[in-house]
């Protein structure tokens, strides 16, 4: 089992903190790392310099395909494998089997919202190597935290660990990672 | 605060939008008195273009206000108060629905000049000639569709438009001068209690001036589609209102991304719902396929002498692809929702939408003519009083809105939840 660095965390007091901290790491440049705080911040994410999230892209062609497929099914039932007159309706038309294509529509945009999440937030995972920290629990509590992963480019511990002192964070700790 | 100077600011658009808006408005009583001479219903028609394109955009204004009390909403409270001027334009709306609404008292030689059943000796656009007061179904109809209920049922609308919007309006303005949350609280209850009711004015509003213009016709999602309908306007006013205001008028630098990100969204939640509606409505005739239904959607889509598409059709395609996917898909970004000018754009493409969505639910009708049928189908044309309508109304709606700006500060200054409003984020 070989140990691995995983990144730099340390320790913010108050939201103002990690607040300005955020920004000043967005602005070295840093392109792999994370804030946490108890509660949400409105506005970190754009302190942080975050985009827009990718989850909506999911939706959209969970919606449009499950649109589709509704039209598919009932082109294919309806009107070609088994062509059937209800009701004296054609049988192909978008009207009348519209309900079909509507709740496809909803079931595989929902489907694609909650396969999006979890794809780009790589969930499911057993373990992440932030847990090993034994402090971290704080950061569901009373304290903020930021870490800076070693898999960024601009990463090295010594200087790293100086940024995150100038930046008025405390506990400056190298965590590791087991693989 | 509010300066002096400013306030004479406003009472000078006041004046001026009050005269030019009267102006046009005789301009559009003129070609009503024209067409109740000429015996030529669509002058008129235009008039009621003009007055439910405003009259919708003022009740969705009054939903938004009850909705935002009712959720105790605290971003819109800022925009909030911008509605609350809009709503001081219930009672001009009153007078100026008047002349239309009274249109059998004021024309009794002509009464079913606008709405045939108004007059019971009316002869019916059918081959037999059947005259209003011998068909079977006004007969059983006619508890409801009276001249005298009618014009009692309109005023009574507005009364309790007006009483509401009174009361919500004395709340907030009064908290401005003694801060007591009571006034909050006051408001909240009013609104909760009178949503019931100001929704059951609404569909019967819709039933009175838009369905009855075809008094065969059975729909119970007609006032929905109309509180939808106005629902977009009124978020599509509010964002053009606040994007002045944002840019040139008092609320620059308090308006921000975050209220016309929450705006947007509100918008494309109510394009989804009219489609929705609207959908709906056409969805459930079609599949039940009774002619006492059907022939609304059937002269809105084909003259039914050659059964080949008149104009109605092509203006249902623009309903379908220009009200509903085109908005859709612009509003779906999220560009569109933050950026002001990309987001006035859609309110302005929907506003359009929506006067031509009311053309097409106000202007087909039966005309007679002499045919197998005994009818033609008035086809889509716009004439000069829709036009000055529109205006002429607007205008006055604006004298309104303009004369309540000076009554008031330019937020709720002392709404406890002020703050939350004024530093809110999406």
């Amino acid at each position: 089992m070989s140990e691995k660095k995983y990144g730099i965390i340390a320790s913010f007091q108050t939201t103002p903190d990690v607040f300005h901290a955020s920004e000043k790491v967005r602005d070295a440049g840093f392109l792999y790392w994370d804030a946490f705080t108890p509660f949400p911040v409105h506005g970190l994410e754009h302190a942080m310099g975050q985009k827009r999230s990718k989850v909506p892209c999911f939706t959209l062609i969970g919606g449009l395909s499950g649109f589709v497929t509704g039209l598919i099914i009932v082109w294919y039932m309806n009107a070609h494998d088994y062509p059937l007159i209800v009701g004296g309706k054609p049988y192909f038309s978008p009207i009348f089997p519209f309900p079909v294509f509507y709740e496809l529509t909803i079931l595989l945009a929902a489907f694609g919202t909650l396969g999006g999440m979890f794809l780009t937030n790589l969930l499911p995972r057993y373990n992440h190597p932030l847990f090993d920290y034994k402090d971290f629990h704080k950061s569901g509590d009373d304290t903020f935290m930021i870490v800076i992963e070693s898999r960024d480019p601009k990463f090295d511990e010594d200087r790293t660990a100086e940024f995150m002192a100038e930046l008025g964070g405390s506990d400056i700790t190298v965590i590791t990672a087991k693989e | 605060m509010i300066d002096s100077n400013s306030k004479s600011n406003y009472s000078k658009y006041a004046t001026i939008a009050l005269i030019t808006g009267l102006v046009f408005v005789f301009i559009s009583w003129y070609g009503m008195y024209q067409g109740i001479l000429l015996h030529e219903k669509r002058n008129l028609l235009g008039y009621l273009i003009g007055l439910g394109f405003w009259t919708s955009i003022i009740i969705g204004m009054l939903f938004m206000t009850l909705l935002f009390y009712i959720f105790k909403a605290k971003w819109p409270i800022i925009i909030r108060r911008q509605l609350e001027h809009g709503l001081s334009a219930f009672p001009v709306l009153f007078l100026l629905s008047l002349p239309i609404v009274c249109i059998a008292k004021l024309a009794p030689d002509y009464a079913g000049v606008v709405w045939k059943w108004m007059d019971p000796g009316y002869v019916m656009p059918t081959p037999d000639g059947l005259k209003v007061g011998d068909d079977t179904l006004y007969q059983a109809k006619s508890v409801f569709l009276n001249v005298d209920f009618f014009i009692a049922r309109t005023c009574i609308y507005f009364l309790l438009f007006f009483v509401v919007s009174y009361i919500l309006r004395t709340c907030s303005f009064r908290m401005d001068q003694d801060g007591d949350s009571k006034w909050s609280s006051i408001g909240i209850k009013t609104s909760a209690g009178t949503i019931f009711f100001v929704a059951l004015a609404t569909t019967f509003l819709a039933f009175d001036w838009f369905k009855s213009l075809e008094f065969h016709w059975f729909s119970t999602m007609y006032g929905v589609w109309f509180f939808a309908a106005s629902m977009r306007a009124a978020l599509s006013v509010t964002i053009i209102i606040c994007f002045f205001l944002a840019t040139k008028g008092y609320l620059k630098g308090i308006f921000g991304r975050g209220h016309l990100y929450d705006l947007a969204c509100m918008m494309l939640t109510f394009t989804i719902f009219w489609t929705y509606i609207s959908f709906s409505q056409y969805f459930l005739i079609y599949t039940a396929n009774i002619p006492e239904e059907t022939f609304w959607y059937v002269i809105r889509e084909i003259n039914p002498i050659t059964g080949k598409f008149n104009s109605w059709f092509w203006v249902s395609m623009g309903l379908i692809f220009l009200h509903f996917f085109a908005p859709f898909f612009m509003l779906l970004r999220y560009k569109n929702k933050v950026t002001m000018p990309n987001t006035v754009f859609i309110a302005c493409w929907i506003l359009t939408f929506h006067i031509l969505d009311l053309y097409w639910n106000i202007l087909p009708g039966k005309k007679a003519a002499d045919n197998v049928l005994g009818y033609v189908v008035r086809e889509l044309n716009i004439s000069l009083y829709d036009v000055t309508s529109l205006i002429g109304i607007g205008l006055i709606c604006m004298f309104a809105f303009f004369r309540s700006m000076n009554k008031a500060e330019a937020i709720p200054i002392r709404d406890p939840r002020i703050l939350a409003s004024v530093n809110h984020h999406e």
